[in-house]
């Protein structure tokens, strides 16, 4: 089909046209959007740990996940097997244990954190069975709308909002944790 | 004079437990939803500007796809344009079997249910792995989807752990617990994206803007499907396009909460451009909505943006479960969206409604499916799909309300029926007999003791 054929068939047929609304949606604002965050995290699931930009980031991951062996990440300063921007395919990250990513800003009324792609391999925010998003704790917005606003791709055009791990009712309703990515997902909160 | 669904419904009412157990699940849903939207003061807010929204860009609709397409192009994205079913399905083989394509994993798309393709493409040797769990069981037990947003959950947890142990997914005979099944799709489904060439997602928003390809999954499958094979198609009807980032908070916040109880989708991928080294192709469907926009009635319907909240609240669909409807899309909205490709064909499923208006209060865009309903009801007699028997009852009813002699006589009367004898009356010539029980018309009726009593009423003055 051509599309000037369909733009032309859809302008044709329109009956009525309307305007976009004027006003924007007041969205939500919390007295605490740190404590509104990270009961939300919870809610969907995720861990959240608070640590001072002093903390020994490693440790805190390391102590987070004693059994875990393979870690991968791209995030400078993190300690990690693999390396999302190193290895040759995107499944050759899989069998990791932990992988580490940063997220950019988090959303209070959700728990989403905004993740543009920041590795050559994405595959590594999916395949990990576990994943870490360290998180700057300045950073969090009240709603999507705010959230939004902030959104910015990098060169790869693909970013991602997780709110906590993959999960599925798909059988019986009964809620499962780790249908296909990640099966825990700690939000580390720095500052 | 029993309809197509309500033959059908019919059939699944025989399994009581099973019934119940259904309308009890999704009714959990619609509380959940509920809950959602107590805890937002902005809930009416945000319906309002998502109906508006939609009205607007649906009205609007050749410029954004325009401006679209323009912006996926200069990020690198092939955009293909699809009049129906058979030209999107020979569009997304053709991309296939130029990439010597044999395995595909997919994200659970209702447009390719809507065409078809599952069977296009396994006929032409592809592989097509489905890769949402609710819908991998569907699959694999050979089933259409029986809800939009939650496709397996009509069936029962032995149900789909025999199911597995045939298959092979699952070692451990008689292990039917959800969270063991689920962890052997884990792995099951992970062989498969590794091995595939190809992912094919829906596209629940396309963000004219910008040219985002929005994708709300909670198991992330649409991720993995993207993010370890190389080639990328993304399967779109043509309403799916929604003016900016502004608009899509909008529509995100409304869309999850609505449809299954939840503040958010796990996953809300935004896919803008192909991988490195690999090619990303989006594919815009029209397949009738061109003409559902020049339907006076009915183009509300496209404001639709398949959150599922309409069936979750539904008390029919709920009592008659999803395979009643003649089309593969059930429930409220399945109702409309079936009349608007071929009423002919699915007038069946209009009467599958008490217009009891639920959906009109749930919807997050007012689509109003079931004011629509309402309008469709009136629109039969066109298609000639009419009840013959109600017209029939109803020209005769005219005959008596219009001529107040014979009305007043048979009012006079009516107590006459008392002694007919029951049988008579649960036949199939009278539907309305079977599962009620009959009135009982009283001796005097209500004109002569009205009359009585006001007379009654002056003498004493």
């Amino acid at each position: 089909m051509k599309k000037e054929d369909l733009f032309a068939k859809l302008r044709q047929g329109t009956c009525q046209q309307f305007d976009m609304p004027k006003e924007p949606v007041k969205g939500i604002v919390y007295d605490d959007v740190a404590k509104q965050f990270i009961e939300m995290s919870k809610t969907v699931g995720a861990k959240v740990i608070e640590v001072s930009p002093d903390d020994d980031l490693n440790e805190t991951i390391r102590a987070a996940y004693p059994e875990a062996k393979v870690f991968a990440s791209n995030v400078e300063g993190v300690k990690a097997d693999r390396n999302p921007d190193a290895v040759a395919e995107a499944a050759d990250l899989n069998g990791t244990d932990v992988g580490i990513i940063k997220g950019v800003f988090g959303v209070a009324e959700n728990g989403c954190v905004w993740i543009p792609q920041t590795m050559k391999e994405r595959s590594v925010c999916f395949i990990s069975e576990e994943l870490v998003i360290l998180l700057d704790r300045n950073s969090l917005v009240n709603n999507m709308h705010e959230a939004y606003k902030q959104v910015e791709m990098t060169e790869y055009g693909y970013g991602v909002f997780i709110s906590g791990p993959s999960k599925t009712a798909d059988i019986e309703q009964s809620l499962v944790m780790g249908a296909q990515a990640a099966r825990g997902v700690t939000v580390i909160l720095i500052g | 004079m029993a309809t197509s669904h309500s033959k059908k419904a019919a059939e699944f009412l025989k399994n009581p437990e099973k019934i119940t157990r259904h309308d009890q699940t999704f009714w959990s849903v619609r509380e959940k939803r509920d809950k959602m939207a107590a805890m937002l003061p902005e809930w009416e807010d945000l319906r309002e500007h998502a109906s508006q929204i939609k009205q607007h860009t649906v009205t609007h609709l050749a410029d954004y796809l325009e401006q679209f397409a323009n912006n996926l192009e200069k990020n690198g994205v092939i955009v293909h344009w699809a009049k129906d079913a058979q030209e999107f399905n020979e569009i997304a083989y053709g991309i296939l079997e130029t990439h010597k394509v044999k395995k595909l994993v997919k994200s659970k798309s209702m447009l390719t249910e809507e065409c078809e393709m599952n069977d296009y493409l396994i006929e032409r040797g592809i592989d097509v792995v489905e890769t949402d769990l609710g819908e991998r069981i569907i699959q694999l037990m050979n089933l259409k989807p029986a809800h939009i947003v939650m496709p397996a959950i009509h069936l029962m947890r032995d149900e789909v752990g025999e199911m597995f142990e045939e298959k092979g997914i699952s070692t451990e005979e008689g292990n039917h617990d959800p969270t063991f099944l689920t962890q052997c799709a884990r792995y099951s489904l992970r062989e498969e994206f590794i091995e595939a060439e190809a992912g094919m997602t829906g596209c629940n928003f396309g963000v004219a803007a910008t040219g985002d390809c929005v994708i709300c999954t909670n198991e992330g499958n649409a991720d993995m499907s993207t993010s370890i094979p190389k080639l990328h198609i993304v399967s779109m009807g043509i309403e799916k396009v929604i003016p900016d980032y502004d608009a899509l908070a909008v529509f995100q916040r409304l869309l999850c909460r609505c449809g299954t109880g939840q503040p958010t989708t796990t996953f809300t991928s935004h896919f803008r451009k192909a991988r490195p080294d690999g090619e990303m192709h989006v594919i815009l469907v029209d397949n009738g909505r061109s003409d559902m926009i020049a339907n006076d009635t009915h183009w509300k319907t496209l404001k639709c943006i398949r959150c599922g909240a309409c069936m979750n609240t539904c008390p029919v669909y709920r009592r008659s479960m999803g395979y009643s409807y003649s089309y593969f899309i059930p429930g409220p909205i399945g109702v409309n969206l079936g009349m608007l490709k071929d009423p002919q064909k699915h007038s069946g499923n209009v009467s599958a409604c008490s217009l009891c208006l639920s959906c009109d209060h749930v919807c997050p865009t007012k689509v109003e499916p079931g004011s629509q309903i309402y309008n469709w009801r009136q629109e039969l007699e066109a298609f000639g799909t009419e009840n013959k028997e109600k017209k029939l009852m109803a020209n005769g009813m005219r005959t008596v309300f219009e001529n107040y002699a014979l009305y007043d006589t048979l009012l006079k009367s009516s107590s006459i029926v008392n002694y007919v004898p029951r049988k008579l009356f649960e036949t199939k010539l009278n539907a309305w007999g079977i599962g009620h029980e009959m009135m009982q018309f009283p001796k005097k009726p209500f004109h002569q003791i009205y009359k009585q009593a006001m007379k009654e009423l002056k003498e004493k003055k």
